[in-house]
């Protein structure tokens, strides 16, 4: 393994798509700023925004940084550079985690400290933020182990679209449970069991996820 | 180039295992497909500076001096380049590393005859280094007689013929002679018949030697020229004779 090509390759990724980064950073912060709003409607708007942001950046960044190469014939280019397939497997799973971490974080934080900070903002609605963002994390890991595997645009984009239907399904459920529900309309946090359950189910898909890029993508014999 | 496994056995490069020092190797070698892309939005510069941090034998003056020969701008961006400047571009990346083997996979399609005089000239350039080595894939016959000590003719994916190429030159001949209908050509080892008109006759011969007229002669031929074969026409007799003695 060579960590400097990693690191190299890494940073290449990631200025590949600095543009769309910085439109994914924004995306993140405004959105994040109209869920916080005292107005019903604009704050559903900001919501909506919200997830299509983190959706969109998830397809986009997959797309253009795990699929892309192959198809614009980039990847010859890189692969004949000093560096092993190990490499290549690996900086490429880092730059697409690192690169979706942006505006998720983004959002997640924004969403978090606003809630906390404006003064109309129930404080009880942080404790459903996590498990949010947590399952739209792991819809993008799912994705990215379906984009490894299958290397192919058409059923990453399939199981996109299952991603996004489940999370509305998601929702629905999450909310409908009472206890949930009446931490979110709370003045001060409270953290129901189920939501500390949802949260280690999500942290287990996630890290399971990610295991499984890493060792189908390094244990790939061939890239052409 | 680690794009794929083998199935079986092993690949040497430069007396290196490729598989378990993939980028040991790869550092001594500068590898040149026509189906390679470079980033379109990116500039020259930025994919010098993205090589050159990958490889320490990396030659910033030699680089410099090759945009010059080239007549390429390193502000230039990829996407507006046209195909003889992309490759002009490749080639830069490659040869400004210094590598001790150059694999080149059909250099000059597409190029027009200015960009192809170029390229090849630095390519002579860089063969004149006796420490450093081409290997160069291409359907052009042209150039691979122009730049090649060394040839191996490859048909459907198998080994036909490999030789040195002023050997392949001096060996191949092609006759013409008139000689009777009734006419047999005498059996000599590398001579075949191509074509025959009336009494028009036209032989290859792959292993020529001094006493070639004067045999035809005497089997009753009246030899019209015997001249050089171009490599194309080597190649092609070649692979047809190859395709003749392969049993179907």
């Amino acid at each position: 393994m060579n960590l400097h090509a990693i690191q190299i390759l890494f940073l290449k990724d990631l200025f590949l798509s600095r543009r769309h980064l910085f439109a994914y950073f924004l995306g993140g912060m405004v959105s994040s700023a109209l869920t916080c709003i005292p107005n019903k409607t604009i704050s559903f708007v900001g919501f909506i925004l919200m997830l299509t942001v983190a959706i969109a950046a998830g397809i986009h960044l997959i797309g253009q940084l795990m699929l892309a190469e192959s198809s614009e014939q980039t990847r010859l280019f890189v692969m004949s550079l000093p560096v092993s397939l190990l490499d290549y497997s690996l900086g490429k799973i880092s730059v697409v985690l690192t690169a979706y971490l942006i505006p998720w974080s983004t959002m997640f934080a924004c969403s978090t400290i606003l809630t906390f900070v404006l003064p109309w903002a129930k404080h009880g609605a942080v404790v459903v933020l996590p498990a949010i963002f947590l399952f739209l994390r792991c819809g993008f890991m799912v994705q990215l182990v379906t984009a490894v595997v299958t290397e192919s645009v058409g059923w990453t984009i399939c199981v996109m679209v299952a991603c996004n239907v489940l999370l509305n399904v998601f929702l629905t459920q999450l909310f409908a449970v009472p206890e949930i529900a009446a931490a979110k309309q709370s003045d001060i946090v409270v953290w129901p069991s189920q939501i500390l359950q949802l949260l280690t189910i999500e942290c287990a898909v996630i890290v399971g996820a990610l295991a499984t890029a890493i060792v189908l993508q390094t244990r790939k014999r061939d890239l052409v | 180039m680690g794009l794929v496994n083998p199935d079986s056995g092993s690949v040497s490069v430069v007396g290196q295992p490729m598989l378990s020092r993939a980028s040991a190797v790869k550092q001594e070698i500068g590898y040149f497909s026509d189906d390679m892309r470079l980033y379109k939005p990116e500039s020259i510069g930025w994919h010098m500076q993205f090589v050159r941090s990958l490889y320490p034998s990396w030659n910033d003056d030699y680089a410099r001096e090759l945009l010059t020969r080239f007549g390429l701008i390193e502000k230039q961006v990829v996407k507006g380049l046209s195909h003889g400047q992309r490759v002009k571009t490749m080639l830069l990346l490659v040869l400004a590393r210094q590598p001790k083997l150059l694999i080149l996979d059909e250099p000059t399609n597409g190029l027009d005859p200015v960009s192809r005089h170029e390229v090849l000239t630095e390519l002579m350039r860089v063969i004149a280094d006796e420490n450093r080595t081409i290997l160069y894939s291409s359907h052009n016959t042209q150039d691979v007689e122009q730049i090649s000590d060394s040839i191996t003719f490859i048909d459907q994916g198998r080994v036909v013929a490999s030789g040195d190429r002023d050997d392949y030159l001096e060996q191949w001949k092609r006759i013409k002679l008139h000689a009777p209908e009734s006419w047999h050509a005498p059996r000599i080892d590398g001579l075949q018949l191509e074509s025959s008109f009336r009494s028009h006759r036209v032989l290859s011969m792959n292993r020529y030697r001094e006493d070639l007229a004067s045999l035809l002669i005497a089997s009753g031929a009246t030899v019209e020229t015997i001249e050089r074969m171009s490599l194309e026409e080597i190649f092609v007799s070649t692979v047809l004779r190859g395709r003749e003695e392969k049993p179907s």
